[in-house]
């Protein structure tokens, strides 16, 4: 017994030597995102290494402001990121519901549609869509450019498929004997049952909305449409910008989401993992 | 009004046929049970008169209306499932009223339905509980309470009782025969367990692989079963079948050699005789064997094991042969495995099979 | 179950337009553009221009070798080390799980322009902490912006940092799914712990591994902000010039739609086809 529990510590020990100091690296970048926020441009780029925040975070954050009304273009991210989620939560619950819950004619085919796109570069068709919105409707910097083409997510059907698939089909069954409509069913019996998956799928669509790049970047570049992340991006490329205020912007993106992550963990998880069960 | 009539209602899955053409009548206020080995379509002959599966073929009449294509809230049926199917979020109020709620049903007559469904059941101090925190028991009645608020001309039950323990079966089984008993309507039962059926049953339908194979009172389909599946499946332990070849036929009685067992000879009733050497099977229900002392149309066989239950005693001989043997005693006796007894057949309890599994009668 | 193909369609209508209009429609689109030339108006039929210069163009042979190498070291490197992270996150020997899981996981919830940011001060050339580290340990300064090669590496350890976690996380979850009891069972029967993860572990893990395989695949194809956002559009002279950001310069700096059509439908086949070879590699015996 005792040789055993020596083994079991020294395997501990071993352990923790490797993945403590590994865990710091990765956290160095999240650490430093503070510690640059909150300092002048001359301290961040002078010849001392420095590691602790410093006290410059407001006037960084004027600077930033000043520069590109960055608060406008976080509220322009979070209206952009509620509707989409809102929109997509709907459209995905009540697609994977059909698929979970019916048998139809080209039941397959939607299926495979639905997977087809999941391996499918969005490369293919972000062109056409930009051509088709952009320049045909002309609806460059308006919200319906910014939210509507993307509500399309094959992860969010195949999660809501998976949460009404593992529902007891009894349930369902026993509302349709009590002659409830099916649009009933779905919406006061299978919904409010899967209130665990759709806070999940929320968190996930929200962050895919939040962080959303390519597709902002190209339909939106006036100043008073653009999303927080773009309008990041778009001071990098310049020579006189004050990176304490970038520091600051890439604080006020990523603390919401990762106050999201520590406390809706388990969601999170949730929402990751499901493409990979099938 | 309640009345359920089946005309060759059959089911299949492409190419797959699962339930064979069905052809029943039930009557208005009788309680049929559906039983059957698992696999058999028992519970998919229910659920097609739920209207839960659709009918491939054939006509369905549920009182004097065709029925055969209405969805299940119009059929004037409701069901209790064996997974209880009560909603997980809902309080038990909420659980029994759902569907009159959701069809715009008024909220006193629901209210009222409610309380009066909840007192037949005594849910009255449940209904502000979440399925949850309920009992399997009182689940059970909560399931059975959202059916009746529901007036339904037909009741239908698919294995309500299984997921209970023995002793809330029986109880539970006691207070489904007194709600039959209280409501007077047509109730469709579907169970794997014998003695529900038939405890509860008015008359019996027995399946097999998507066929009716009888339909009769217990008493009728225990003592006089049409063919040997239905004898073999309807009493428990299950009928012994020894293996004979017909010899001659004298006074309506058939001459049967049991070859199995030594040669035995057993005179068995049967109008038409026999042509000698035609190979049948012999069913002999357990508690129908009688051990004695020898004498014609008996046989010696040595016990493998006993089972002890108090007031009877089950004998195994053959246990490891093609035909084991099981033998009913009643009363106490100190019969040990090894043991040599003399096994009689009384004629008139055997009852005769041809080599097919049809009844010889 | 009854078939009620008007109920399901009901249900599914919605998401089937959205897919139709800026999904289907594109795809078809998109295909089409590949043949034309776009360099001026009015457009015409010219798969030379497009399918014709993919063939003979170093720039996009340029952005495809980049590509492949960071999908042949990135991918690897990455999902072996999401592997380890998964099993030690598993090991019961683990303490401080809460700090652990947090430093690996948090990086998947942060967009690229803010770690983008932070990655470009933190490899700074001349002020930046990765730099005066390796000075102050007595290595020489990399030029992380100047040099080809460690401008990709810039990009390789920005990936790697992002997404790690999220594969851990998957294949976490599918060491999770793997029943106690066969470690049990192999515990008693002798078997190392060592050949537990050998020949119990991995081969049970092998569908979830490939998952995260194609995942990856399709996104290094993809892969587009972190060159365009930490090495400013692929630099230093493309040296980490994606076909994704390639195509992103055709298409919306150059304004030539059907080429970038024609690399976007190259980076497709290649994803498909990449992807097919993991799911053969990976199949099930059966």
């Amino acid at each position: 017994m005792k040789s055993r529990s020596r083994t079991v510590l020294l395997r501990s020990l071993a352990l923790h030597a490797v993945i403590v100091p590994l865990a710091l690296l990765w956290l160095l970048p999240i650490w430093m995102m503070i510690v640059f926020a909150s300092m002048e441009d001359s301290a961040i780029f002078s010849a001392e290494v420095q590691l602790w925040p410093g006290d410059r975070f407001i006037e960084n954050f004027h600077e930033l402001q000043a520069e590109l009304d960055f608060v406008r273009t976080i509220v322009v991210s979070v209206v952009v990121a509620v509707i989409y989620t809102a929109a997509s939560v709907v459209l995905t619950s009540m697609a994977g519901w059909a698929l979970a819950r019916y048998r139809f004619h080209g039941r397959g085919l939607v299926v495979s549609i639905i997977l087809g796109t999941m391996t499918l570069p969005y490369f293919v068709v972000v062109i056409p869509q930009f051509i088709m919105v952009a320049r045909d409707f002309g609806l460059s910097n308006t919200w319906i450019a910014l939210i509507v083409p993307p509500l399309f997510n094959s992860l969010g059907v195949l999660f809501m498929r998976q949460a009404f698939t593992m529902m007891p089909a009894d349930l369902f069954d026993a509302a349709r004997i009590d002659g409830v409509s099916e649009w009933q069913i779905f919406r006061h019996v299978a919904l409010p049952l899967a209130r665990p998956m759709l806070a999940a799928l929320s968190i996930i669509l929200f962050l895919h909305s939040w962080n959303n790049y390519l597709w902002p970047l190209l339909i939106s570049n006036d100043r008073s449409m653009m999303t927080a992340p773009v309008a990041l991006g778009s001071l990098f490329g310049l020579l006189d910008v004050s990176w304490g205020g970038v520091m600051v912007g890439s604080v006020l993106l990523t603390a919401p989401m990762l106050v999201v992550f520590i406390f809706m963990q388990r969601f999170f998880m949730a929402g990751i993992t499901a493409g990979a069960v099938k | 009004m309640g009345s359920v009539s089946l005309e060759g209602v059959s089911k299949s899955f492409g190419a797959i046929k699962v339930i064979h053409g069905a052809d029943l009548d039930i009557q208005d206020g009788e309680f049929v049970v559906f039983v059957g080995p698992s696999g058999c379509g028992k519970s998919t002959l229910l659920r097609m008169i739920a209207g839960l599966e659709s009918i491939s073929h054939g006509s369905l009449r549920i009182g004097d209306r065709l029925v055969t294509d209405v969805e299940p809230g119009d059929r004037g049926i409701s069901m209790v499932f064996q997974s209880y199917a009560l909603y997980p979020h809902m309080d038990v109020t909420e659980n029994l009223s759902f569907g009159l709620r959701m069809n715009g049903n008024k909220a006193a007559d629901t209210s009222e339905r409610v309380r009066g469904a909840a007192s037949v059941l005594q849910l009255d101090s449940l209904l502000a509980r979440l399925p949850k925190q309920l009992s399997g028991g009182q689940r059970q009645r909560v399931a059975i309470g959202r059916s009746i608020v529901r007036k339904p001309q037909v009741f239908l039950f698919d294995e309500p009782l299984s997921n209970l323990d023995a002793e809330l079966r029986v109880q539970m089984r006691v207070e489904i025969a007194r709600l039959h008993h209280e409501l007077g309507a047509t109730m469709i039962y579907v169970t794997h367990d014998q003695t529900e059926a038939m405890t509860l049953a008015d008359r019996i339908v027995v399946l097999r692989a998507g066929h009716i194979e009888q339909v009769g009172t217990p008493l009728a389909l225990y003592t006089d079963p049409d063919n040997q599946f239905v004898a073999g499946f309807i009493g428990s332990p299950r009928m012994n079948f020894l293996t004979g070849e017909a010899r001659g036929h004298v006074d309506g009685r058939q001459a049967v050699v049991l070859s199995g067992q030594g040669d035995a000879v057993v005179e068995v009733a049967l109008s038409q005789p026999l042509p000698s050497g035609t190979p049948v099977s012999l069913g002999l229900r357990p508690e129908h064997a009688q051990v004695g002392s020898p004498g014609p149309g008996t046989f010696t066989t040595t016990i493998d094991v006993v089972e002890y239950l108090g007031a009877t005693s089950y004998l195994y001989s053959g246990t490891t042969t093609k035909e084991p043997l099981i033998v009913a005693r009643q009363g106490v006796h100190t019969d040990r495995a090894g043991d040599q007894v003399v096994v009689g057949v009384p004629p008139d309890k055997a009852i005769l099979f041809a080599a097919d599994g049809t009844r010889l009668r | 179950m009854r078939q009620r193909t008007q109920t399901a369609y009901g249900f599914l209508s919605p998401y089937l337009l959205i897919f139709a209009i800026f999904w289907l429609w594109p795809i078809i689109h998109s295909f089409y553009l590949s043949f034309l030339s776009t360099r001026r108006q009015p457009w015409s039929f010219n798969p030379g221009m497009t399918w014709g210069r993919l063939t003979q163009d170093p720039a996009f042979y340029n952005a495809l070798w980049n590509t492949l190498k960071i999908l042949a070291i990135q991918v690897p490197v990455m999902l072996t080390l999401a592997t380890l992270l998964a099993v030690l996150l598993n090991s019961t020997l683990l303490r401080a799980r809460g700090l652990i899981r947090f430093a690996f996981f948090a990086p998947v919830v942060i967009g690229e322009a803010a770690y983008a940011a932070v990655f470009r001060l933190m490899f700074n050339d001349e002020f930046g902490i990765v730099n005066k580290t390796l000075e102050g340990i007595g290595l020489d300064a990399v030029s992380w912006f100047s040099n080809p090669t460690a401008a990709m590496s810039l990009i390789i350890i920005a990936v790697t940092w992002r997404w790690v976690g999220y594969n851990a996380i998957i294949i976490l979850s599918g060491l999770q799914s793997i029943p106690q009891d066969v470690y049990e069972a192999a515990t008693l029967d002798r078997v190392s712990p060592r050949q537990q993860f050998l020949y119990i572990t991995l081969p049970l893990l092998k569908p979830v591994i490939v998952f995260c395989l194609v995942l990856s695949v399709i996104g290094s194809m993809q892969l587009f902000a972190e060159p365009y956002l930490i090495t400013n559009l692929g630099g230093p002279g493309g040296a980490t010039e994606t076909l994704g950001l390639y195509l992103y310069k055709q298409a919306f700096l150059n304004l030539n739609f059907g080429y970038a059509s024609a690399i976007a439908y190259t980076i497709a086949a290649l994803a498909v086809s990449i992807s097919i070879l993991n799911l053969w590699l990976g199949r099930e015996r059966s």
